[in-house]
């Protein structure tokens, strides 16, 4: 036994690795350079387990749990590239196309959007669920942003990203099922929100074409949803 | 964040008496803001939904995130943000009280009351729901009228007992 270096290990797609508890089996396999799909997950704010994209197969657990809110323990078994689990990443990915109104042509966030690229990895070429096309409003109040719910995925990571980075918790969920909306103060325009400090991380955090500044031409989208993790780190060291 | 527009309480309107309800409860639960859903169990119950100002207040007095309380007052269906009327009628659609013809209760309430379900009349007198099970299936169909459970009733007499309510007999 040693009681100095508190590591365990872990197995994952058969590959023996030693890891710090306390880490998150995503985290883990980051590290370790083992693909996992996300949607919901944002490096510097906490992990929901909303989008179940990450689901790993553990052994000894009936099951699958997300990659993104489960530690690690010892001696785990995971595997994360089952067909069981292909057969999943791929329902969930064709819900979220399913869900709102995603037409790629003519989105700003064309070329730059997780989502889409979740699409090429998972190999959808159709939908086998009927599109509900809601229709959704488009808040363009703001001087700088806009805010189209058609694209929204309620992945969250705006609502996280301005509540424990930003502090400013302008955005929240309203409703339930499929009604929910991202919603600004009391479901008002966000151009009225008393709360939004306009700092534009929401933007960055928004996978998708969800929200996007109005200072840009189709195809120039800039998205960094690293920098948010960036921020984070540099506010703890507090240089 | 405009916390300096934070209305204290004992600025609020003393004229009426709900808001003093509200204000009392809020005291009581000492402004915590994880006292939300009590208080806004007090502010439903004494205005049958939640008005906008009603909201905003409760907010401020909270100092909680408008979006955190909206999402609070959208996600239990207990709340409600539009008035549901003097009077509110609820049939049940669960499975057991549709098969004890719940279908035909409703189509006699939209018929006789010109309401269809989740309209609320024009003078506000009456409100008609309707919700999915409300857990009395041995009593089916039941209608709620008023916090009160009506059992194995059938459409002429809830018919009735509504008019009674709304005096309209
Ligand atoms: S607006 Fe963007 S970041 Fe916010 S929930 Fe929707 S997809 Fe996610
Ligand atoms: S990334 Fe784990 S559930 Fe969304
Ligand atoms: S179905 Fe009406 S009470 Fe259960």
């Amino acid at each position: 036994m040693n009681c100095y270096m508190n590591t365990i290990s872990i197995i994952i797609d058969d590959q023996k690795l030693e890891t710090d508890p306390g880490k998150t089996i995503l985290e883990v396999c980051r590290e370790n350079g083992i693909d996992i799909l996300t949607m919901c997950h944002l490096k510097g704010v906490l992990d929901i387990g909303a989008c179940r994209l990450c689901l790993v197969e553990i052994e000894g657990v009936n099951k699958l749990l997300s990659a993104c809110t489960t530690k690690v323990a010892a001696n785990m078994i995971v595997r994360t590239n089952t067909d069981r689990i292909k057969k999943y990443q791929r329902i969930t990915t064709e819900l979220f196309f399913a869900e709102r109104n995603h037409v790629c042509a003519v989105c700003v966030a064309n070329g730059k959007c997780e989502l889409q690229d979740l699409g090429y990895k998972v190999g959808l070429d159709h939908i086998r669920y009927p599109h509900l096309f809601p229709q959704c409003e488009v808040d363009t109040s703001h001087p700088w942003y806009v805010m189209d719910h058609n694209r929204c995925i309620m992945c969250t990571r705006c609502v996280r990203v301005c509540n424990e980075v930003e502090g400013a918790h302008n955005w929240d969920v309203m409703n339930r099922g499929h009604q929910v909306r991202i919603i600004s103060d009391f479901n008002s325009p966000w151009g009225e929100s008393e709360t939004c400090t306009s700092c534009g991380k929401c933007l960055h955090a928004c996978p998708t074409g969800a929200i996007w500044p109005k200072a840009i031409v189709q195809g120039q989208l800039q998205k960094n949803p690293g920098m948010i993790n960036e921020l984070v780190e540099k506010r703890k060291m507090k240089l | 964040m405009k916390s300096d527009t934070a209305v204290p309480v004992k600025d609020m309107p003393k004229t009426d008496p709900r808001m003093k309800l509200i204000a009392a409860k809020l005291k009581k639960e000492n402004f915590k803001a994880d006292a939300l859903i009590e208080i806004l169990h007090t502010a439903q119950n004494a205005y049958g939904y939640l008005p906008k100002e009603v909201l905003s207040y409760i907010t401020r007095a909270l100092h909680l995130p408008p979006s955190r309380v909206y999402s609070t007052v959208t996600f239990y269906h207990f709340f409600s943000l539009k008035s549901k009327g003097e009077h509110t009628c609820l049939v049940c659609t669960g499975t057991a009280c549709y098969v004890k013809g719940a279908q035909a209760i409703l189509n006699e309430i939209e018929r006789g009351m010109g309401l269809k379900a989740g309209q609320v009349s024009a003078d506000n007198k009456l409100g008609v729901q309707v919700a999915r099970c409300i857990g009395a299936c041995g009593l089916a169909p039941a209608v709620v009228l008023d916090d009160e459970v009506q059992a194995k009733v059938t459409p002429g007499e809830i018919i009735q007992k509504i008019n009674a309510k709304i005096g309209t007999l």
